[in-house]
């Protein structure tokens, strides 16, 4: 598994956006798409999220497997809510729903509703993950710290950000260097046997190694960091960010999204809604 | 530096002790001594680590341009002194280039522009343009060596104290680095280098060397008089002056019984083949490592693999394990292809010894540690079986190892215990990764003078950048370049390739020129002291052969 | 400062020290996540070993260095699987309150257990099963449409799949680093 920031996105027209703007930006979708669930407005936000997401650049083949898992994941959660609650819904009394048929075992209606609601629990993740996307693979590694800083956080955690992700490439090859290490000596992490918790126990070999190793490492990293002043005044940032009128712009959409959102939520407006194609007959 | 002495709050006794030195604007001072001598506390108190970071007993003081250090926050010390810690890898906080050359200015407050001004003018007096736009997790040791120098020329300081830089430099990146150095103090900045590799550390031209031994300064003056009380077993010097070094004591002491052991030449019946490779091509993400190697290397011998880095020599032994595999050709272990072998099976033939020994150690007790592998492969494994393991690695000694914490003991115990580890499943054949790796010049060299007379081994293999290491412990060396063999031969033989040892960027020491003057084994190169005594009984044996007789018919 | 005994002066303290051991955390929590394997006979309950990072880390060196580790190393394992930064960042949250409470808990209850390792697997226990009260949120963000499904399909499985992995291997790594952090002398 390639962990290492991949910056998949260079160059393209979101990459060149100041990076706060797809932080802030996404913050403001999130919040807004949470307060849906009228399919007809989860479509219209699906469609910006999209576009958004397009303007990225990102080769759908290197993120194949990210969109596999959340689609996976994704499923599990809308099952879970459509089964697990015997198909009771929010704001619909279950006299009003309109049944197709009961699932066997279990005794839960499946309904023109709970269609309705795992059709909108799906647009809803699926265009979160579309406009989160863009920060893993379209913001150059080195800038995440200082747009944390420009977002008011304190510049030493914004400065722990950027170490976060200085130490990720090395620890990952230091994990890999280790299980080398132990493969010589029989062990082999994907071994069958002993159940869950044998699998769980047989991370150990690799965790303890790697954990210690690092921290013992960073004795000389702490030290180089004091020797050169870290953390005993204001900093600066190397990095000037400066958003241009396109950012702007950006993210005052996003900003009046939220707000229209926001109004037609509070007037009833994005309630549960079920398409007429979905009603029985 | 006046009468400074240090404790650290968890030791017994101090690290340093009364120590003076004063070093003038331009002056090059180089520290020398075996790990342990205390040289990174002498490094702590002078960029003020102590006492900011590190607490304890701290009497005398460390003054820089008329300010005392402990009496100066961190902040200001950072513009006065500019450090370069041993390990460039870790005190590399930037994920790129520029992100790391602008690390001290910012925490400073330093504008942006300015510092662009700036990494632009380092970079280019460090000669690492070529570097800009880098990530720096891609980087060769080398040029993270000069990346973490630059680092410490970005703050302008008038001192610069550089811990070991010469441990994993290439010949070439060594003379660039010295050239920096040497422009520094040319230019009246002071420069404090701590080195054991001191014939390396010569090319800097140090006005005075401080020779440091339990915390104690045994000699401060100039280099001609520290040869004198140099101990060539614990420092790397020049080979005339191991051999003055010997001719003194011997003039002082006699010779002993024993004093000058008889060279024993290489072994002559190798045996049939135990590891070969045919025409193997390996590939590492994007990079062609190996491009087309083949190699046999022999069950009765001791083989060292050098080469720059980057060449493929560690890749070798990892696909010979199957730890990689390879894109094109075959790996056969006596006489099988490794592919019809798990890496488990392949160990139990090759034993291999990674560089780190931590990299590995995770049980409770060195017991459990021992017993890993073994239980694994379902080979015996009681307590008689880890004390076996231990006395072929001379750790069976310390008190109630079998249930101390691995990770409690020494850096040498822990190598050491590697070492078992891999013995735990009784291969013939050892290989090893960088043994030098974190060890000074006079632990390393017994460290592999230990590895060569492990009881029941048929051979070693082990690959090294340190030059000096590989002749004077292995038969045959082979070195690799641009992943294919560039020079396959004895010792002798492959030094006296010039052409071929140069276009490998390895340095000619003053070792190599002593042995091929000498020759006192056949196929087989010393080490400094060894070969010095040799030199002399053969000296003394010339000036007095009936004497020298005698004394050989008595032993 | 010191890594041997937080006292309450430098539990809030930030520095450099601090700084890396959360970066580090971070990292080595993102960097475990590929270890994670699904509860056989579950069809969500994921055990992830790497999360005993965050007990540990918060448990050997604080609350801040436990907040951090939690709340960013959960956001990039996130981010890199592909789920996404924010999607679920109540659940960042929640991972950073239990870490923030492993290192609190690990100082209160000092004087009561005296054995690190077992003080370590109490405190991270603790710590989970409040914490972790966090993903109720879900009610009101509509990711679990009421209080029973956010307890049966978020709060329960994520518990009780910590609660193993943490009581496990926090005691583990506590026991191994114990000896090593005497060596280091500061």
């Amino acid at each position: 598994m390639n962990i290492a920031p991949r910056y998949l996105g260079r160059g393209s027209w979101l990459a060149r956006r100041d990076p706060r703007v797809l932080i802030v930006g996404l913050a403001l979708f999130v919040f807004s798409v949470i307060q849906v669930w009228d399919l007809r407005i989860l479509v219209g936000l699906a469609l910006v999220a999209a576009v958004y997401y397009r303007s990225a650049r990102i080769p759908f083949h290197s993120v194949r497997l990210q969109w596999a898992y959340i689609v996976f994941f994704v499923s599990f959660i809308v099952l879970a809510n459509t089964i697990l609650t015997g198909g009771d819904l929010r704001d619909v009394k279950s006299q009003a729903l309109h049944v197709y048929f009961r699932m066997p075992l279990l005794n839960t209606p499946l309904s023109a509703e709970s269609t309705s609601y795992a059709m909108a629990q799906y647009l809803r993740f699926l265009s979160m993950a579309a406009v989160g996307f863009p920060i893993a693979f379209a913001v150059a590694p080195g800038d995440i710290g200082p747009a944390f800083a420009r977002l008011g956080v304190p510049d030493k955690f914004a400065y722990a950000l950027d170490l976060t992700f200085r130490f990720i490439p090395s620890l990952a090859a230091d994990m890999r260097a280790t299980i080398d290490a132990q493969r010589i000596r029989g062990y082999e992490w994907e071994k069958k046997g002993r159940g869950p918790i044998g699998k769980l126990t047989r991370t150990v070999p690799l965790l303890v190694p790697v954990t210690v190793n690092a921290i013992v490492g960073a004795e000389d990293t702490i030290d180089a960091m004091d020797l050169r002043a870290f953390g005993t005044g204001r900093r600066s940032w190397l990095r000037e960010l400066a958003m241009d009128r396109t950012d702007r712009l950006v993210l005052a959409g996003f900003g009046l999204l939220l707000l229209a959102v926001t109004a037609a939520s509070l007037t009833g407006l994005t309630r549960l809604w079920v398409p007429p194609f979905l009603l029985p007959a | 530096m006046e009468g400074l002495t240090f404790r650290y709050r968890r030791g017994r006794q101090p690290a340093i002790r009364d120590l003076s030195v004063e070093l003038e604007a331009g002056e090059v001072l180089l520290v020398a001594g075996p790990s342990g001598c205390g040289k990174s506390t002498l490094i702590r108190a002078v960029n003020g680590l102590i006492p900011h970071a590190y607490p304890g007993d701290l009497t005398g003081s460390v003054w820089i341009d008329h300010a005392r250090i402990a009496e100066r926050p961190l902040r200001e010390i950072a513009r006065m002194v500019g450090t370069v810690l041993q390990d460039p890898a870790k005190q590399i906080v930037g994920s790129t280039v520029e992100a790391e050359l602008a690390f001290g200015p910012e925490n400073l407050g330093v504008p942006p522009a300015a510092i662009r001004d700036r990494i632009a003018a380092v970079m280019a007096r460090a000669g690492i343009v070529g570097l800009q736009g880098r990530d720096t997790a891609a980087l060769s040791g080398g040029e993270r060596q000069l990346l973490a120098v630059a680092g410490a020329l970005m703050l302008t300081p008038s001192l610069y104290v550089i811990d070991e830089p010469l441990a994993n430099l290439d010949p070439a990146t060594a003379a660039r680095l010295m050239a920096i150095l040497r422009e520094l103090a040319d230019e009246g900045h002071g420069v404090v280098i701590v080195e054991h590799r001191v014939e390396e550390a010569l090319d800097l031209r140090p006005d005075r060397v401080l020779y440091l031994d339990a915390g104690e300064a045994r000699y401060l003056g100039p280099v001609e008089g520290f040869f004198e009380v140099a101990d060539p077993g614990v420092v790397k010097v020049p080979f005339e002056v191991a051999l003055a070094h010997e001719r003194r004591l011997a003039r002082r002491a006699g010779l002993s019984e024993g004093w000058a052991a008889t060279p024993k030449g290489a072994a002559t019946n190798v045996g049939p083949p135990r590891l070969v490779f045919e025409s193997v091509h390996v590939t590492l993400g994007d990079q062609h490592v190996l491009r087309g190697l083949s190699a046999s290397l022999a069950q009765r011998q001791i083989v060292a693999v050098l080469g720059p880095n980057g060449s493929g020599k560690t890749t070798l032994f990892r696909t010979a394990l199957r730890l990689l595999e390879p894109d094109a050709g075959t790996v056969t272990v006596d006489g099988e292809r490794t592919t019809q072998r798990s890496v488990a099976q392949l160990a139990r033939v090759l034993g291999y010894v990674f560089q780190s020994p931590s990299q590995m150690l995770f049980a409770r007790t060195v017991r459990e540690e021992l017993l890993f592998g073994p239980r694994n492969l379902g080979l015996p494994h009681d307590d008689g079986f880890a004390m076996e393991a231990l006395r072929r690695t001379e750790l069976h000694d310390l008190e109630g190892i079998l249930d101390r914490p691995p990770l409690s003991l020494s850096f040498g115990q822990q190598k050491r215990l590697a070492l078992a580890i891999a013995l735990a499943l009784q291969p013939p054949t050892l290989v090893l990764d960088e043994p030098s790796a974190g060890q000074d010049h006079g632990t390393a060299t017994r460290f592999m003078a230990a590895v060569a007379g492990i009881p029941g081994l048929e051979s070693v293999y082990f690959v090294t950048h340190d030059v000096d290491l590989a002749l004077t412990h292995a038969d045959r060396i082979l070195v690799i370049r641009d992943g294919q063999i560039a020079a396959d031969g004895s010792p002798r033989e492959v030094v006296q390739d010039e052409e071929a040892w140069r276009a490998c960027n390895l340095r000619r020491t003053s070792l190599i020129a002593a042995n091929l003057a000498w020759e006192p084994a056949p196929g087989r190169f010393l080490d400094a002291v060894t070969l010095a005594r040799a030199v002399l009984a053969h000296e003394l044996a010339g000036r007095s052969a009936g004497e020298a007789r005698a004394a050989g018919e008595g032993g | 400062m010191s890594t041997a005994a937080l006292t309450r002066d430098d539990t809030w303290a930030v520095s450099s020290r601090t700084i890396v051991y959360a970066a580090i955390g971070a990292a080595l929590y993102a960097v475990a996540a590929q270890f994670s394997f699904l509860l056989p006979g579950t069809a969500s309950v994921s055990l992830r070993p790497g999360f005993a990072i965050v007990t540990f880390f918060g448990f050997a060196f604080g609350p801040i260095v436990g907040l951090f580790v939690g709340l960013v190393g959960n956001a990039l394992a996130d981010q890199i699987s592909g789920w996404g930064l924010l999607t679920s960042w109540n659940w960042s949250i929640a991972n950073g309150v239990v870490g923030l409470l492993t290192g609190l808990l690990g100082i209160w209850l000092a004087a009561t257990i005296r054995n690190r390792p077992m003080r370590s697997a109490v405190a991270a226990a603790v710590a989970i099963v409040i914490g972790f009260l966090i993903v109720f949120s879900d009610i009101w963000l509509g990711t679990a449409k009421d209080v029973g499904v956010a307890f049966a399909s978020n709060y329960l499985p994520v518990v009780v799949s910590n609660l193993i992995v943490a009581v496990i291997l926090t005691p583990i790594l506590v026991a191994a680093w114990d000896p090593v952090r005497e060596s280091i002398g500061r």
